[in-house]
């Protein structure tokens, strides 16, 4: 699975974009386990309190997970998960 | 008057006359002032039919009640005048101090009419207004003509002036201010050029009277706290700028790329916000009583493209980046300074190139017509050699200098062009964002994203959180934003403030700046009045529905990769409902009961 991260998300994770090769069958476990691996302000930047920010945009394969199952998003090996803040401009 | 200066300042450069005129308040209740207020003198005085670039048509200077005000981000005004690239009424929107610096002066709008004999300028210092020799300065790219103006005028004037863009009659020259900011879209350049007027300069130390002083800065203060509060407005814009869109759009899938061949450019991280500001930015930088400074200034050391100045911004690095195929940032950067010394609506510019890069792969543009410029996608110095090309309008540039349209008309395949009554479409394919489609199909200024900025609630989840393949419901958004847009740009408020302020906000600054009561509805009652007399320009000059569309490539080759692989644009399914909301009957004219409604009988 490829994760990718913008904008501001990426201070929180260092990198651009990473493989992700654990168990991760929902958007929840997939944050969680990036959770452990980029640390708590990681968590309180997309998931505070157990709820995904007001302030992120998550999309799979380009789809914004509000259009999906939200966290319970379904995911696969093959997905492409994409991190943002709110963002704008034009 | 409140908020209004009251005065007009009218001014004939065929004859010399100078004139002030009381502002009439029963058009500013109605039409508010800036983009609206233009519009009304452009229809009671300016045939529709007239050709945009002779002494007929006119050219309006237009700030708001909120220009030169604490209003957040209330620095703003409009140029307004008949477009010669698209043949629409035009409203092209500027910041920097300029507007407000002519409110200083005491003038709620500013006309130009005729043509001057010979190049002059406008100096503007509150009562005093004189025309001016320019020929001296005839030829001067912006900042030279910035400089000069005030070297002889005053230190602190701020000048609005065309580069040789303008001068040459580029169909897509814009009207400079304070350097870099850009009343960009339409070709307003070419206008002022066709006038023989090379700048207004201004100098203004009046103030703007407030009705309810403090009530107005409660407000002003609420407004100012909501955009600084909000995560857009407060500081992602700051951090990285309009260009931090790029790679949304691309990983939604609705990034045009290559002139509209395809929604997706793999390599889009190397030209997007995020890239710029890590290698190019020196600092952000606001307009007048900005609390969002999004705008960039910027660097470039690399010998080949060396430069300072400001920006790209979204649009500007979209069409000279992945719709010309182009992922060289420093190339990209150069070209924007460019069009911002040359005096060119950098958003045509690059779309343009993109087109001829189109049909120069296809074989329709050879070497020979382009006097051996490989106009291939990707080449980045061709990008910017086409660029001094089209700003001097030599060689290949003088029929890019024309826009897309009539460029590939003349090569014989006008459906290359990726336009919209003539006018290129910005950076949000509308295969992929159903929504905005429909809003460029129906923009009264042709192509263009902020008549109805629906890419907010589409892709963002900027106030709703819309599914951007789908259609439902589109319409609705669509016709919400353009009046809410209408009234916001005749405010002399920049459409960024929406990014944290609500419309109550906007309404309850108005009311307390002017002692006009507008509520909410008020306030969206005259944005649609200012549409619906925007699209009633349009249908006297000419216009009807059938110009209410979309290039074919959008209606009928879906999109070959990426997030939005298959799509195409469903605009037939949303017209039909958009002329319903907007009470307009099935050819898209206003019924005289929507025309009494709105007191535009």
């Amino acid at each position: 699975m490829l994760i990718k991260f913008f904008a501001d998300v990426r201070k929180f994770t260092g990198r651009l974009e990473q493989e992700w090769t654990r168990p991760a069958p929902t958007l929840r476990e997939l944050v969680l386990g990036l959770a452990e691996q980029h640390g708590q302000a990681f968590l309180d930047r997309v998931l505070p309190g157990g709820k995904l920010s007001a302030t992120i945009i998550v999309l799979v394969n380009g789809q914004s997970i509000v259009h999906l199952e939200g966290l319970e998003t379904a995911l696969r090996p093959e997905d492409t998960v994409a991190f943002f803040p709110m963002i704008a401009g034009g | 008057m409140f908020g209004w200066s009251g005065t007009i300042l009218r001014v004939n450069l065929t004859t010399g006359a100078i004139r002030k005129e009381a502002t009439n308040p029963a058009d500013t209740a109605k039409f508010i002032g800036a983009r609206g207020l233009g519009t009304k003198i452009m229809v009671d005085e300016v045939d529709p039919k007239v050709d945009p670039l002779s002494p007929e048509n006119k050219l309006i200077f237009a700030p708001g009640p909120f220009s030169g005000t604490f209003a957040p981000s209330g620095g703003r005004y409009d140029v307004v005048t008949k477009g010669p690239l698209t043949g629409t009424i035009a409203a092209s929107n500027s910041g920097g101090s300029f507007g407000p610096e002519l409110k200083y002066a005491g003038y709620d709008l500013l006309i130009l009419e005729g043509k001057a004999a010979k190049p002059v300028y406008l100096w503007i210092k509150d009562d005093l207004v004189e025309i001016r020799d320019a020929s001296h300065i005839w030829g001067n790219l912006v900042p030279e003509t910035t400089e000069l103006l005030r070297a002889e005028t005053d230190e602190e004037a701020k000048v609005a002036c065309i580069g040789p863009a303008g001068e040459k009659g580029v169909l897509f020259a814009a009207i400079m201010n304070d350097m870099h900011r850009a009343a960009g879209r339409s070709g307003v350049g070419a206008v002022m050029g066709s006038k023989n007027l090379k700048a207004v300069v201004v100098v203004g130390m009046g103030a703007v009277k407030v009705a309810d002083p403090k009530g107005f800065m409660a407000a002003v203060e609420k407004a100012r706290a909501a955009v600084k509060l909000h995560p857009v407005g407060g500081a992602g814009l700051k951090a990285y700028g309009t260009d931090v869109l790029v790679n949304i759009l691309n990983e939604t899938g609705a990034l045009p790329t290559r002139n509209f061949q395809d929604a997706h450019f793999p390599t889009a991280n190397k030209v997007g916000g995020e890239s710029l500001s890590e290698k190019l930015l020196v600092r952000p930088k606001g307009c007048y009583s900005c609390v969002i400074s999004c705008g960039r200034v910027t660097k470039v050391s690399n010998p080949k493209y060396m430069g300072e100045g400001e920006g790209p911004e979204y649009e500007a690095a979209w069409c000279m980046g992945p719709d010309c195929g182009i992922d060289d940032l420093e190339a990209i950067v150069k070209t924007n300074f460019l069009c911002n010394e040359y005096g060119l609506d950098s958003i045509t510019l690059g779309a343009t190139i993109a087109c001829g890069m189109d049909l120069f792969e296809a074989g329709h543009v050879t070497l020979k017509d382009t006097g051996g410029v490989d106009m291939s996608f990707g080449n980045a110095d061709s990008l910017v050699e086409l660029t001094r090309l089209i700003g001097n309008r030599e060689g290949i540039g003088d029929k890019l200098a024309l826009g897309s349209y009539r460029f590939a008309e003349g090569y014989g395949h006008p459906e290359f062009s990726m336009t919209v009554k003539k006018q290129e479409m910005p950076a949000y394919d509308p295969r992929g964002v159903q929504g905005i489609g429909l809003e460029y199909a129906t923009s009264n200024r042709g192509g263009c994203h902020v008549r109805g900025y629906t890419i907010a609630v589409e892709v963002l989840g900027n106030g709703a959180k819309l599914d951007p393949h789908v259609t439902a419901e589109k319409p609705f958004w669509v016709k919400l934003f353009q009046d809410l847009t209408a009234a916001i740009d005749s405010t002399g408020a920049c459409l960024f403030g929406t990014f944290g302020m609500s419309g109550e906000d906007f309404a309850s600054m108005l009311t307390t700046l002017t002692g006009v009561s507008y509520t909410l509805d008020d306030y969206l009652k005259a944005g649609e009045r200012i549409w619906n007399l925007e699209r009633m320009f349009n249908l006297k000059a000419g216009f009807t529905s059938a110009d209410d569309n979309l290039p074919e490539r959008l209606l009928k080759c879906p999109i070959k990769t990426g997030p939005s692989k298959g799509e195409v644009s469903h605009l037939a399914d949303m017209l039909p409902e958009y002329y319903q909301l907007r009470g307009w009957d099935e050819h898209g004219v206003p019924t005289p009961e929507k025309i009494k409604e709105l007191a535009l009988d």
